[in-house]
This record gives structure tokens, C-alpha cells and sequence, in this order.
């Protein structure tokens, strides 16, 4: 399925990205979206009977610059805002602390996230204090200290996370070119060391201007607090989607690393393909998912220790199915998964299908309960380029999408996209040492 | 790795006032009403997609007496595995199938079943459980299967060292012998169970006194009457406990060991902590959330943003929903570089709480109690189950209202009375990988 979880959105709004005018939602629709005051887009999706609510700020920004010469440059960028003092003297992130709350700083190839999670009552500060750190950064070098800091020490720990590991691998044999191509954290001492603190600030400035930004605000939040945004300059258009070139050919690789494994990956249709995409979430719901997943339920009837990672990571195009295998006897369990996955070449049984959909389903919202899982998901999909699909909300499109699959249809997206996946197999070293290429 | 020193700065200096973070937004209350004998709560999300239902009933583990340890468990299970619908299959299977969930919970006073489902198949699904729920099959294949399923559980469990020691704790706390006992019991002791064990203790104990229904989400799908349906579904009639009572501990310092096939050591500390209707509870949620971040600090790499392993390895909760209330501090030693250190650390933090003069303000340590509580209460499950909590434990089902104020009337006085009241000798549980010892 996608990463985190999912949402839904009105059709209108599909390409909100760079919405200019407010727009009030009709009253059966829980979101609001408009245009902030100085430039970029917010969403809000309220709920009143929670007591905390989540802000986030999420950007289009090639992970590795854009000259795709900087690996790691957002991720330094985006954690310099966040430990930069602002006017007051307190960084944003001492800030959200401060109010009893908890941020993230979330970067991926092609877009940039920072979420919240602040007690309601705080909420309309962490918007004021959010948009300053950000669409007006001033970085300085203390700052972009703390960020390599804590990017040095996030990729040792990435080092021992073999699904984090094997996805960048994976993508790196899937994509020739593009942000895609590089991994998001910046994992070797030259990519911490060798960009200077203006490339990262002109970066900042850059990416996270106003308008390119959407604001999400979920939770108990009211949506006066737009007001609090007093930051931004922007009168011009946010950023295309970052697309990256596929790879021709991308044979099987072996690498070495601090732990084993193996990963397994797809290319998938874009975000655009809503009824495609929602299909390959729904293969990787059934045969993944955890605890109910048909492959899962496999390996935990067998006591094996192996731990399988399934999903369709919806990107704006294209999208990867990506299988991670950790744990004992990964060879036996990549051939079951692949077998798995051939099994659903052919249309399932009419009823195993209807309970399938119909737990999906609930899967889906069961995963989109809380502010945080709400945020996430309209901003992932809000940056890729479709908010009206993002799954989870009220009377989207994504649920739409949902019923509106059957085993025929299924069968042949699996056909069209789960042929030969990318192979990558990752030997663990008797000493901890970087990836190889 | 930061000095006891400095935290006894941080302790008398705290921190700066802040600003007035606003007024909080009030959370609409739930609503509640007695019917037939049992409560029913609700709270009406409309922007939820799911409905949620946790039906609580007086059958936890104090019901049992000590030859029945998991018998409890074994009749929820055996709920859980009831054939239903048609074609028949278990219960749980025939929910998932419809698009939902169910699990349950054995406490020591009360068995509770979580129900949760897409607003549209809440009506089937539960219509499902009360099947099950009036009517279990304690047929030989059915309790049988409930068995496999909780053993499967039990093992899981065993791997996880802050169960462990959890389970320890919890029985060297409990007032009573049984309500210490593993929530599933053990392989062993359900062994020695047959169907008419939990027959009769289903026929003695599911009973409609003292149940409660706890609701969250879209319920306007549920047809009028649903959930007084189902909490009034049980017979009528009240039970009672079986008491066990047992001699407590003597000493002043408590230490209990285990080994586990675990890589790693854990070390778990337990305080007694106040309930929810006693005016102690916003003071210690407050204290929980500094003794949360201090040895978070303790473990975590200066000047990092992001959360690390050795950050989340550490932790302090207020358990306020179980019976004994509990103050629980952990380490994982595998994590942490001197484990030792780190919890004895943790542990001075404590005494000097309960010996020294608080200074300054503890406004940020409220910000951050009532941050904690109100992201922990997200979920329709940690919404139904805290409503029943209020509801049965204070006046009012109000969990979040109630419980953010209680941390904003909050004073430095009331932190320091209650950490000289609570704080006080621990109950030490280590949790050892097999063939190390307490020298190691």
C-alpha cells in the first residue's frame, strides 16, 4: 500500500497543488482548502472530539539538489530550519517541545515533510512558529551542524534497519537518474561534510518558499488559525513534481551491509492511475499486510523469524511496489512471495475477493484514525500531485477506487506490473561497514 | 552521558515560564447512560470512518482462583473462536471478512472486547459478537483451538523482556494473589483446563452487573438501542471476586530476576501511582512526563532532532488504567552503552524528586503531560477505553477534559507531594538473557 496510510479528497481540488483561491468545502466534507496569505496551499481536516491536532509543512524538493549533485542536501536543509533559532530565540523544534508536542522532520527523494503533533491549545503558535522557520529560513552554521549531527547518526542507525537499506538500493537499480536514484539521508562523510552551509541555506530558501508549500492541519484545529501564517513572499508557482528517469535494464545486485536480506521491487503506474495504484495497494494489503496478510499468516503458522515488508509506495510517476525480506531463510520466503504474488496473476474467488476488498477497506481507515496518520497521508499525497486520492478521509476518490475493483481487474494489473521485479540482495558483513553500490 | 549533577540543576531550575500557549479548545464530552443494569458510553466522531465499541465485562482475572490461571483468557478466546454466521467460521475470521476487528483484554477485575469496523458493517459486526458473546461454543475443538491461539500468544509474549517483567511486577503489586496472575495464563496451567472450566466460569461471571459499553465514531449507523442491546445482552446479576490474599513482600528494597531467550538485559522499575478520580492524578502525570524526557535525555545523543534507538529504548509511563494504578520505569540494556548507569541514573532522579525543594516553574512539564495524554488518546480504541475508565473510576467519562485540567491546576507543591508520597521504594525487575547473571 502506500507508506504510512492513506486519505480521500473532492474532485475539484485533484491538482490543488497550486491553488490560488480559497475554496470553501460544501458542509458533507470534512476538509477546507485554500490559499495561505502570502503564498502556497493549506488543507484542513478537523476533528473536535480529539485533544491534539497536527501541523505540517510539506514541499516538493529533489532529495539530492537540483543539479542531483548534493545527496542529502534536503534532509540537511529541512533539519537546519527546524533547529534554527527564529525571532524569538528558540528553534522551531525546541518550540514544538516546549508545548508538549513532538516533530518530525520527513525527507524523501522528491518531497520534504515536517510534521507536528502539539496539544490542541497550541496549535495556532506551531502554525505561526512553522511557517517562519520555514519560509523564511535563516540558516547558520550551529545549525547545519546539529542537522549533519543528526544525519550521521541516523545513518548508523539506518545501517542496521535492513528494509530502510534495501529500499534505497532498490531504488537506485530502478532509477537511472533523478532524486529517486539517491538516497534521502546522506550516509557517507563526504556527502555530510562536502556541502557548505550557503548551498544548504540557498537550497532552503529555495525549496521551502511559501509557495511551493501545503499546509495540512489536522486534529482539533480551527481553521482561523490560518490567520497565525505572517511569513511568505511568494506571488509565483510552486514546484513540478520531481520525476526520475527509469533504468532499462536493472539487473540483480548483491551488496554488503550491516545486516541481511533480500528486496524485491516493481515499477508501478503514477498516482494519476488511481484505480491501477489502488489495485497494487490492495495486493500488498492482502498478501503483506501484517498479522492478516495471506503471506504473513504463511510464515507466522510456520514460526519462521522472517520478516516481510510489503507495499506500493505511491509516487507521482511512477509508483514502486517494494517487498523487503528480513529474518531467517530469505530464500525461501523471496521464491513463497514470489509465488504469492504469481497466484495473484489469476482472478481470485468472487467471495475470498469480496471479504479481501472489504477488510482493505477497513484497513485503510483503520490506519487513518489520528491526527499524525491523517496529516501524512494528505500531505504525501497533496506533494505527489493527486490530494483528492489521498486515502482515509470521508467521500474521496480512494475509496471509490477501492469498490470499484474486482478480480479480473486485479489479476491483470498484477500481470501488466508484477512480472520480473528488481532483485537485490544484501549479505551481511561480518563488520559493520557501509552499503556497497 | 549527562550528570546526576546536571539534572539536579534542571530539577531546581526547571524551566522558564512560557507564554501562554492559548486556551485549549474543549473536546465535545461523552455522553452516558444507564440502561438494564449496564452503562453505556459514547462519543460521536463524525469525521471518523469507523465505529468502535469496547464492551468491558466483570470477568478478569480475579475471578479466577489460582489452579484456574488463564481461565480468564481461555473463555475470552473461546468467544473470540465461536463459529459464527453462515458458512460457519470463527468469530474473529467472520469480522475480517466483513471488514473489521476484534480483540480482547484480560485486566485483573475485567475482561474487555474491542470491536471496530467501517461505520457501515458496525451493525453486522456486531451483531456477530453479541451471537457469540450470549451463546459460546465450549465444544472440545473450539477450546482447543482458543488454546493454540493463546499458547501462540504466551510465546510471543516471552520474547518481549518489558512483558516479562511487567508480568512480575504486576504480580508482586497485586492486593490479591489471582489478579496478579499472567493475563493469558501459562502453557502449563492451561493445560490442566477443560471446556467445562470455562463453561462454568462463563456461566458464573458473564454477567450484565458492572458491564459497561464504551462507543466511539460514526454510530449514527447503528440502529436505536444497538449498544444497550449489548451491554444488556449478558444475564442479569452481580459477581464477586475470589479472594486470595497473600502475604506482602518484607524488606525495603524488592528485586525480582528473570531469564528469557532475550539479547539483551532489561532493567524495570515499579512505583504505586494514584487513579484517575484522586486528586494526585494530574500531579503525576505531570511528574511522569519529567521523569519521560529526563532519562530520554539521559540516553539520548546530545543535539540530535530526530528520535534514535537509544531514545526510544528508555521510558517512563503512568499506567492509570490498570488496577494497581503503577509509575514504571525501563531501560533496555541493549541499547543503552551502561545500562546500569543509566537506570541507577534514572532511579537517583527519583529519590532527589521526592528529597529536594522544587524551584521554578513547571509550566513546560505540563505542557508536555498534557501533550502525552492528549496524543495518547487518538485512537478509537484509547477513546473507548479511556471513556470506560472515567467512567467508572471518577464522576464523569470526560477523560480528556478531566484529565487536562487536572494537569493544568497542577502546582510545583502538588508535583513534589506526590513524588514524596509515591516515589518511594521501588520494585525492581531484571530481565536477563539466559546464562548471564545479575554479576554480568
Amino acid at each position: 500500500m502506500i507508506r504510512h496510510a492513506q486519505v480521500c479528497a473532492v474532485a475539484a481540488f485533484a491538482a490543488a497543488w497550486l491553488l490560488v483561491g480559497a475554496a470553501a468545502a460544501p458542509p458533507a466534507m470534512p476538509q477546507q482548502m485554500g490559499a495561505l496569505p502570502r503564498g502556497g496551499t493549506y488543507v484542513i481536516y478537523p476533528d473536535l472530539t480529539v485533544g491534539s491536532a497536527s501541523i505540517a509543512l510539506w514541499f516538493r524538493a529533489p532529495g539530492a539538489g537540483y543539479d542531483n549533485a548534493t545527496p542529502g542536501i534536503a534532509n540537511l536543509a529541512a533539519t537546519a530550519a527546524a533547529v534554527a533559532p527564529l525571532a524569538s530565540g528558540r528553534s522551531l523544534y525546541a518550540l514544538v517541545h516546549s508545548l508538549g508536542g513532538d516533530l518530525n522532520v520527513e525527507v524523501y527523494p522528491d518531497i520534504v515533510g515536517v510534521a507536528t503533533v502539539v496539544p490542541a491549545a497550541a496549535a495556532r503558535r506551531v502554525v505561526a512558529a512553522i511557517t517562519a522557520a520555514y519560509f523564511a529560513p535563516i540558516l547558520d552554521d550551529t545549525a547545519v551542524k546539529t542537522a549533519r549531527a543528526n544525519a550521521a547518526v541516523l545513518g548508523v542507525q539506518q545501517r542496521y534497519e535492513a528494509d530502510t537499506t534495501l529500499h534505497d538500493l532498490l531504488f537506485r537499480r530502478i532509477f537511472a537518474g533523478g532524486p529517486a536514484h539517491y538516497p534521502p539521508l546522506p550516509t557517507t562523510v563526504s556527502a555530510l561534510t562536502s556541502v557548505s552551509t550557503p548551498q544548504i541555506s540557498d537550497f532552503a530558501k529555495h525549496a521551502f518558499r511559501s509557495e511551493n508549500a501545503m499546509l495540512v492541519m489536522t486534529g482539533n484545529v480551527d481553521p482561523s488559525s490560518v490567520a497565525a501564517v505572517t511569513d511568505g513572499a511568494g506571488t509565483g508557482r510552486g514546484d513540478p513534481p520531481f520525476d526520475s528517469p527509469l533504468a532499462p535494464n536493472p539487473a540483480p545486485t548483491t551488496a554488503t551491509g550491516a545486516v541481511g536480506g533480500i528486496g524485491l521491487a516493481w515499477v508501478g503506474p503514477p498516482i494519476a492511475d488511481e484505480k491501477a495504484a489502488t489495485a497494487l495497494d490492495f495486493v500488498a494489503d492482502y498478501l503483506f499486510r501484517d498479522e492478516t496478510g495471506v503471506v504473513t499468516r504463511e510464515l507466522d503458522a510456520s514460526a519462521s523469524d522472517a520478516l516481510v515488508i510489503g507495499q506500493f509506495i505511491t509516487l507521482h510517476d511512477p509508483g514502486v511496489m517494494v517487498v523487503t525480506i528480513g529474518g531467517d531463510r530469505e530464500s525461501g520466503v523471496r521464491d513463497r512471495v514470489l509465488a504469492a504474488i504469481a497466484a495473484m496473476q489469476q482472478p481470485m474467488n468472487p467471495q475470498t475477493f469480496d471479504g479481501a476488498r472489504e477488510a482493505f477497506l477497513y484497513h485503510v481507515a483503520s490506519d487513518t484514525q489520528t491526527p499524525q496518520e491523517r496529516s501524512d497521508n494528505l500531505g504525501w499525497y497533496g506533494a505527489e500531485g493527486n490530494l483528492s486520492y489521498a486515502p482515509g478521509m470521508l467521500d474521496g476518490s480512494y475509496a471509490e477506487s477501492v469498490r470499484a475493483l474486482d478480480p479480473a481487474y486485479v489479476a491483470g494489473v498484477v500481470r501488466r506490473y508484477l512480472q520480473a521485479p528488481v532483485l537485490v540482495d544484501l549479505v551481511a558483513a561480518a563488520t559493520p561497514q557501509e552499503p556497497s553500490q | 552521558m549527562i550528570s546526576l549533577r546536571s539534572i539536579l540543576a534542571a530539577l531546581t531550575m526547571l524551566s522558564l515560564p512560557l507564554a501562554a500557549a492559548g486556551a485549549a479548545p474543549a473536546v465535545n464530552p461523552p455522553s452516558v447512560d444507564v440502561n438494564g443494569g449496564a452503562t453505556v458510553v459514547q462519543q460521536v466522531d463524525s469525521a471518523a470512518a469507523l465505529t468502535g465499541v469496547t464492551l468491558v465485562v466483570r470477568a478478569g482475572l480475579d475471578r479466577q482462583t489460582m489452579r484456574e490461571n488463564g481461565l480468564a483468557a481461555l473463555v475470552a478466546e473461546t468467544i473470540v473462536r465461536t463459529p459464527v454466521s453462515n458458512p460457519a467460521q470463527p468469530l474473529d475470521d467472520a469480522i475480517a471478512a466483513r471488514g473489521g476487528s476484534i480483540r480482547f483484554t484480560v485486566d485483573p477485575g475485567d475482561v474487555r472486547f474491542y470491536l471496530e469496523s467501517l461505520a457501515a458493517d458496525a451493525p453486522a459486526v456486531l451483531d456477530m459478537f453479541r451471537t457469540a458473546l450470549v451463546a459460546p461454543s465450549f465444544a472440545a475443538e473450539t477450546v482447543r483451538d482458543a488454546k493454540t491461539q493463546l499458547a501462540r500468544e504466551i510465546a510471543a509474549n516471552q520474547q518481549v523482556a518489558l512483558n516479562v517483567g511487567l508480568d512480575m511486577l504486576n504480580a508482586a503489586s497485586s492486593q490479591q494473589a489471582n489478579a496478579g496472575l499472567p493475563e493469558l495464563g501459562t502453557p502449563a496451567s492451561l493445560a490442566q483446563l477443560v471446556p467445562s472450566d470455562a463453561a462454568s466460569f462463563y456461566r458464573a461471571y458473564y454477567r450484565r452487573g458492572g458491564a459497561l459499553v464504551s462507543a466511539a465514531g460514526r454510530l449514527e449507523t447503528l440502529p436505536p438501542g444497538t449498544l444497550s442491546a449489548l451491554g444488556g445482552s449478558l444475564p442479569e446479576g452481580s459477581t464477586v471476586a475470589v479472594t486470595v490474599h497473600v502475604a506482602r513482600l518484607g524488606g525495603s528494597t524488592h528485586e525480582i530476576v528473570a531469564h528469557r531467550d532475550i539479547s539483551s538485559p532489561w532493567l524495570i522499575a515499579q512505583y504505586p501511582a494514584p487513579v484517575v478520580s484522586s486528586r494526585d492524578f494530574g500531579p503525576m502525570l505531570v511528574l511522569a512526563a519529567f521523569l519521560r524526557r529526563t532519562i530520554s535525555d539521559i540516553a539520548q545523543v546530545p543535539g540530535v532532532v530526530s528520535p534514535t534507538f537509544a531514545s526510544r529504548s528508555v521510558g517512563a509511563v503512568y499506567v492509570y488504567d490498570r488496577v494497581p494504578a503503577s509509575l514504571v520505569l525501563y531501560v533496555n540494556g541493549g541499547i543503552i552503552g551502561n545500562p546500569s548507569r543509566a537506570f541507577a541514573t534514572a532511579l537517583s532522579v527519583v529519590n532527589v524528586l521526592a528529597a529536594t525543594r522544587l524551584q521554578g516553574s513547571i509550566e513546560e512539564f505540563k505542557a508536555v503531560a498534557a501533550g502525552d495524554f492528549a496524543d495518547d488518546a487518538t485512537t478509537l480504541e484509547t477513546r473507548t477505553w479511556l471513556a470506560a475508565v472515567f467512567s467508572r473510576e471518577s464522576a464523569s467519562p470526560d477523560f480528556i477534559n478531566s484529565g487536562l485540567a487536572s494537569i493544568s491546576a497542577t502546582t510545583a507543591a502538588d508535583v513534589q507531594r506526590v513524588a514524596r508520597k509515591y516515589l518511594g521504594n521501588p520494585t525492581i525487575a531484571l530481565v536477563l538473557p539466559r546464562g548471564t547473571n545479575l554479576q554480568d
